[in-house]
């Protein structure tokens, strides 16, 4: 009582809660949070791979610094990462497991939850085979614990129906490597942002997602020219030189336009080409069917716009192409990597300084999946059905041959058919949320709902997890430590600088105890496994003569020099800027990059009368994916409360609303209620954006079922949908546009997506 | 630690800017120089680092940002323009916080031009939040007072490089030591302004933009949806009213005073004490809308130039001088020493609603920087005289009421005119026509009814019942003209009352463009 009034007579302006003091290590920083020590590490959120310090005070994060002395950072750190001890003491986590008792989700113990699990994980084998069972993992574990649970599931559940969510976001870029270049293992260096003279950003928002790299240009001394391709002028296109205003979806028929321009002109590095690709005359010919007018008509892109961007492929000594989601997620994203990767090996802009085709990785260790986690390869980027590579893993894992698969399984967006068909009855969900992130949600929810048993592991209170059997509470970022590889290959240390809360515990000690319930398989796999470095040092081995060769890389060494770029051996101690320079051959059978015949497709849900506009998704900032990280981060969540929709003034004049108004939108799959309108010419008319991350504003509600055959990666980025407002609840009419977007001698129907999707066409057209 | 990252805060990385680096070579100030911020428009990317890396250092929750990353976009599309302002305190060179500020609690540093607060004076009043067209400082609830930028100035001290300008991944952010005397005088009008940002002369900021060439004419703010009223800051639509009532009741008093030498009816302590008892109300009452309360008497400090001081200095020399004539007149004290009281009351009384309305006319409120505050609140003086009219009713003292019904008509009229120029103006000036185009929104579309109230009751009230009242009063009506004119006097005063909340309520400052969802009104 007293302190109230004291309170409101002011007599208290809580001084020292706000006084700074001094820090031997950062300086002048606020005293209530001075850290007891600092704990080097490496940011978890996305793939750019930052390096920080967390400050811990009384056990608990209080603070994290960048890390000036690191390479990738310097010093700087996203909104995320500078407010990201605060998303470990979330209100959002989970702090103890749970069993799912009359409908809700009561606390369990370690025992319980894993012997509940273990015994139907065991009787769907048995009575459905091993196969029976799923499981969804992420980009978002450390690398230890990738090949931990890779290891677990496909030697030990004995099921190969395992994919990460990383297919949502970066398989593309590693089938397109793969297909291109004989390896997945992105091509360059951030510092090549530095180097470059024109650095060309391909559907990628780096403002909005990736804003360190943005350091990275800023440092460039030639002032680049900056070519930003997106349909959206997002943040990132303010940034550019020329910015090139695509239609929707016609990125593959442009970078074809280009290889044509370069051929066409004699602009081609004949030399580079002769001694390290195969296909030159195979994609020459193929090329004709994109002559620049027609890809002009196409993309929309005017003819002079089309020779300007493929010039700086030989009037600049270095070309940087840098590509995320807007590329990836696509029907045709492995392709239409393939088909950037096909300029630079024409014109040899590869493996130099400055220059080459650059994914942007969207997780912080979609990377260390990749390289170990034993989905979409045998760890250690060895293929599937590679007779050698089988044994060699057998071998040095000490497994038994028969018991690693030979194949590859079903992939995320085929596991959920499974699902669907009855095929898959338990699904074992890691630290992903697919009741955000996927596609057609409406039909997701009840496709779960067949399943036997859901179990998620999650260090948050997931949307997935809300639902589930069982959930297993898992540590953090911060609270357990082990490796993350970055988009340009740097493998980073994150150490541990806090207990994990509560009952949680790190996602390697889950999969290792669960383990322990299943007959002989701990012995066999996990054999006196205690901590992290145990599978690094297993994995580390597995990489030895690979193009991820991680021999060279101890944990020490990582925090001296602030990570390592792999390669890392004897031979490139400290790493490897760059691969494919004239000393690392493609990783091709013979050595040379194959030049990749690329078809074009128009959009196989193009606009119709019912659904005449084109949603475009993405992210914004302050959100981190489904939010789960991130909601309960006020100064975060405050910026970016809820989904909004950009739409154009001319469609908003149409729907009668102006800035602040709230519409619906609809798609054939769903309709997403009380988004808030944002009038911007940053959208042309008839396209709309939407951020994804947000539960409130489903938007995945709408996102079809259209997706790469190669990657499976879902192609998010387009969906034919109508607004509703109001005062026009009907929504738009529908005008239609002079017929540009076919080629008449190429195949226009694609053939690749899924078979329902193709029934629903055949449906459309009657 | 055993690693080369052993002392980051001498460590400078190898970027050739500011951002990143711990540790800031910044060229010593010569004469006549200070510290500034640099903002370059074409190198942000809207990524708020700044904003967060801010509140990280001063441990300041979510909602109370000392830097704010606006947005104005325009163009068509594809040639689209987005421009980000990322602005915290622009320390100026003339700042309009540190002139108003009641209790010198400003301090610009004499070596560094910086612009400081010094939390252990600051009462809290808000004033500074009033006064700052960028609307920089912040009223801080948790601690009870205002804060703001201090641009790091610990940090600099040492050789530190400020959280905001560290944590910037463009290097958008830099500080920068500037001549004044050659910034005013060359520079200022090219080089401090932006889109949508308040004339950088109104306080002579000191912040460099580099801005895109070639911007689009029609540019909006991204926020320019939100239109929220402003705080209706109650316990100072109250205080203000009260005290010109008092006036007004004063000023008849005198008037009667004056008029008793011609033989008319002589005032009495009763008038005296009621005239006198609105202001002895509404003036501790002001005090509620302070943080630190207990320190409200330091608000007379800044006598030299702050308005609030002298308002609040002569208001209380104008309450204690009303005391002393109702003392003179319980102790029949001599007439001529009460009339020559009075005047000095009349006079200091006089100065202290100047004092009151020249709080409000300041730049960066552009609805309350007209000349029609002042009239208004002189013009509330007509509900004074109406109770002072109410009191001779009730006494029965004809020759003294008609008189002064008939003046508070006048008064009732004129406030009438005032209160219409004063709407009509809104949307006729085109100084700032932005935000009083939004101040007139907020009229119509926020507050229509207490709008509509505001004139049916001062017309009802101020007029209407008055004249009825000298009717009953004429038939000798006394009680009927007694009841009439108490319900005249309601009406009159709620009329004010309502007035003011609409004053305070529909103010737009002026200030940087916001954010789609966090717009640029701290409320």
């Amino acid at each position: 009582m007293i302190g109230r009034i004291k309170d409101f007579l002011g007599f208290d302006i809580k001084a020292d809660k706000y006084k700074l003091s001094s820090d031997p290590l950062f300086g002048i920083i606020s005293d209530e949070k001075k850290p007891d020590k600092w704990v080097f590490s490496t940011c978890g959120y996305c793939g750019v791979g930052c390096g920080l310090h967390i400050g811990v005070k009384d056990g608990k994060a209080v603070y994290t610094k960048g890390n000036p002395a690191h390479g990738v950072n310097m010093g700087t750190l996203c909104p995320k990462g500078l407010s990201e001890h605060q998303m470990i003491n979330s209100g959002d986590r989970v702090t103890t497991p749970l069993i799912k008792k009359d409908d809700e989700l009561v606390y369990a113990s370690w025992d319980d939850a894993y012997t509940k699990v273990a015994r139907e994980f065991k009787r769907i084998a048995s009575e459905h085979g091993e196969k029976a069972v799923g499981v969804i993992s992420t980009g978002q574990l450390l690398t230890e614990e990738f090949y931990t649970l890779g290891k677990f599931v496909q030697l030990g559940l004995g099921t190969n129906n395992y994919d990460g969510n990383t297919t949502l976001c970066m398989a593309s870029a590693v089938m397109g490597y793969k297909q291109s270049l004989g390896s997945d293992g992105p091509v360059g260096s951030y510092e090549d942002f530095q180097y470059a003279n024109t650095i060309i950003l391909i559907g990628a928002n780096i403002s909005d997602n990736h804003p360190i790299l943005k350091l990275h240009i800023a440092k460039n001394e030639k002032k680049p020219k900056i070519i930003v391709i997106d349909p959206r002028a997002s943040k990132t296109s303010q940034m550019a030189d020329l910015f090139v205003p695509i239609k929707p979806r016609t990125d593959l028929a442009l970078f074809n336009g280009l290889a044509y321009i370069v051929m066409e002109q004699g602009w081609e590095d004949e030399g580079y080409i002769k001694a390290n690709t195969n296909g030159y005359k195979e994609l020459k010919k193929h090329l004709q069917n994109y002559p620049p007018q027609e890809v002009s008509n196409i993309t929309g892109i005017d003819v002079k716009t089309l020779y300007e961007i493929a010039r700086q492929f030989v009037a600049q000594e270095s070309v940087l192409s840098a590509w995320t989601m807007g590329v990836n997620q696509s029907f045709m994203g492995t392709d239409t990597v393939s088909a950037i990767i096909n300029l630079h090996l024409l014109t040899g802009q590869i493996g130099r300084e400055g220059a080459g085709p650059f994914s942007i990785t969207g997780q912080c260790n979609a990377m260390g999946t990749r390289e170990s986690g034993f989905t979409s390869s045998l760890p250690g980027y060895r293929n599937f059905g590679d007779e050698k590579a089988l044994s060699d893993y057998a071998k040095i894992a000490k497994v038994p041959e028969d018991i690693v698969p030979t194949e590859r399984g079903y992939k995320y967006a085929e596991i959920i058919d499974a699902i669907d068909r009855g095929e898959i009855k338990a699904l074992w969900v890691v630290a992903t949320n697919p009741l955000v992130s996927f596609v057609n949600q409406d039909k997701l929810r009840k496709t779960f709902a067949k399943l036997d048993m859901l179990v998620v592991q999650d260090a948050f209170m997931s949307d997935t997890a809300e639902i589930a059997d069982v959930v297993f509470s898992a540590a953090t970022w911060g609270e357990k430590e082990g490796t993350y590889t970055n988009s340009e290959r740097r493998c980073n240390r994150a150490n541990k600088a806090v207990e994990p809360l509560s009952n949680t515990k790190s996602d390697f000690d889950i999969i290792v105890d669960f383990s322990k319930h299943f007959d002989g398989v701990n012995e066999l796999l996990f054999p006196s496994w205690e901590k992290p470095i145990d599978a690094f040092n297993e994995f580390k081995e597995l990489t030895r003569g690979q193009l991820c060769d991680y021999t060279g890389i101890t944990y020490e060494l990582l925090e001296k020099e602030g990570g390592i770029q792999w390669p890392c051996n004897e031979e490139r101690p400290l790493g490897t800027k760059r691969l494919y320079s004239p000393d690392i051959p493609f990783r091709t059978k013979d050595e040379k990059a194959n030049l990749i015949i690329a078809d074009w497709f128009p959009m196989n849900e193009a606009v119709t009368k019912e659904f005449p506009l084109i949603l475009n998704t993405g992210r914004t900032v302050e959100q981190w994916h489904t939010r789960t990280k991130t909601r309960s981060i006020d100064i975060l969540n405050d910026l970016a409360p809820e989904a909004w929709v950009d739409i154009n003034p001319v469609d908003a004049k149409k729907l009668k609303v102006k800035s602040g108004d709230r519409i619906s939108l609809s798609s054939p799959r769903g309709r997403v209620e009380d988004v808030v309108v944002r009038v911007s010419q940053s959208v042309a008319p008839s396209n709309v954006f939407v951020p994804f991350h947000f539960n409130t504003q489903l938007i995945n509600k709408l996102t079809s079922e259209s997706f790469c055959p190669k990657s499976g990666e879902p192609n998010y980025k387009q969906t034919a949908i109508q607004l509703h407002s109001d005062e026009v609840p009907d929504g738009i009419e529908f005008e239609s546009e002079e017929i540009s977007g076919e080629i008449t001698h190429v195949k226009s129907k694609f053939e690749g997506i899924a078979l329902q999707e193709k029934e629903k066409i055949v449906l459309n057209e009657k | 630690m055993q690693t080369p990252l052993e002392s980051f805060i001498d460590h400078k990385a190898d970027t050739g800017m500011q951002c990143g680096n711990y540790s800031i070579d910044i060229p010593d100030l010569k004469d006549g120089e200070q510290y500034r911020f640099h903002f370059d428009a074409t190198a942000c990317v809207g990524c708020h680092c700044c904003e967060v890396a801010c509140n990280e250092q001063n441990n300041n929750p979510a909602d109370i940002k000392w830097r704010r990353v606006g947005e104005v976009e325009g163009g068509v599309f594809p040639q689209f323009s987005q421009i980000f302002n990322s602005m915290s305190c622009n320390h100026c060179i003339d700042p309009e916080c540190l002139i108003g500020c009641p209790t010198e609690s400003y301090i610009k540093i004499a070596e560094t031009g910086i612009v400081i607060h010094d939390d252990d004076t600051c009462i809290g009043c808000q004033y500074c939040t009033w006064n700052c067209p960028y609307g920089v400082p912040t009223f801080h609830e948790e601690r009870n007072i205002v804060t703001k930028c201090h641009m790091c100035y610990e940090r600099l001290d040492v050789g530190q490089t400020p959280a905001c300008v560290q944590a910037c991944p463009s290097g958008a952010i830099e500080i920068e030591t500037v001549n004044v005397q050659e910034w005013l005088e060359r520079d200022i009008d090219d080089q401090a302004n932006m889109p949508f940002l308040p004339d950088a002369r109104i306080t002579n900021s000191t912040t460099r933009y580099t801005l895109p060439e070639n911007m689009p004419d029609d540019l909006k703010e991204v926020d320019e949806h939100i239109l929220k009223p402003s705080h209706s800051e109650m316990p100072l639509v109250f205080m203000t009213v009260l005290t010109q009532v008092s006036l007004g009741g004063f000023l008849a008093l005198f008037l009667g005073d004056v008029m008793s030498l011609f033989g008319f009816s002589q005032t009495n302590w009763i008038m005296a004490l009621l005239v006198m008892l609105p202001a002895a109300l509404g003036l501790p009452l002001s005090a509620l809308h302070l943080g630190r309360p207990f320190l409200a008497l330091t608000a007379m400090k800044n006598i030299k130039s702050s308005w609030l001081s002298r308002e609040a200095l002569a208001l209380g020399v104008f309450v204690l001088l009303m005391n002393i004539v109702v003392v003179m007149y319980f102790v029949e004290a001599p007439h001529v020493s009460i009339l020559l009281v009075e005047l000095l009351t009349l006079v200091v009384g006089i100065y202290g609603i100047h004092a009151q309305a020249m709080i409000y006319r300041i730049k960066a409120r552009p609805s309350w920087d007209r000349i029609t505050t002042n009239f208004k609140f002189f013009g509330t003086l007509h509900v004074g005289i109406l109770l002072l009219g109410l009191i001779a009713v009730i006494f029965g003292l004809k020759e003294v009421a008609i008189p002064l019904i008939t003046l508070s008509m006048l008064g009732a009229i004129s406030q009438l005119f005032f209160t219409y120029e004063d709407l009509r103006t809104l949307k006729s000036t085109t100084l700032n026509e932005y935000q009083l185009l939004r101040t007139a929104r907020l009229y119509d579309e926020n507050f229509s009814n207490v709008k509509r109230f505001r004139f049916i009751s001062i017309v009802i009230g101020g007029l209407l019942l008055p004249l009825f009242t000298i009717v009953l009063f004429s038939t000798s009506s006394f009680g009927a003209a007694s009841f009439v004119m108490f319900i005249a006097l309601l009406l009159s005063i709620s009329s004010e009352f309502s007035d003011r909340f609409l004053f305070y309520s529909t103010v737009v400052p002026l200030g940087m463009a916001g954010g789609f969802f966090v717009g640029k009104q701290r409320d």
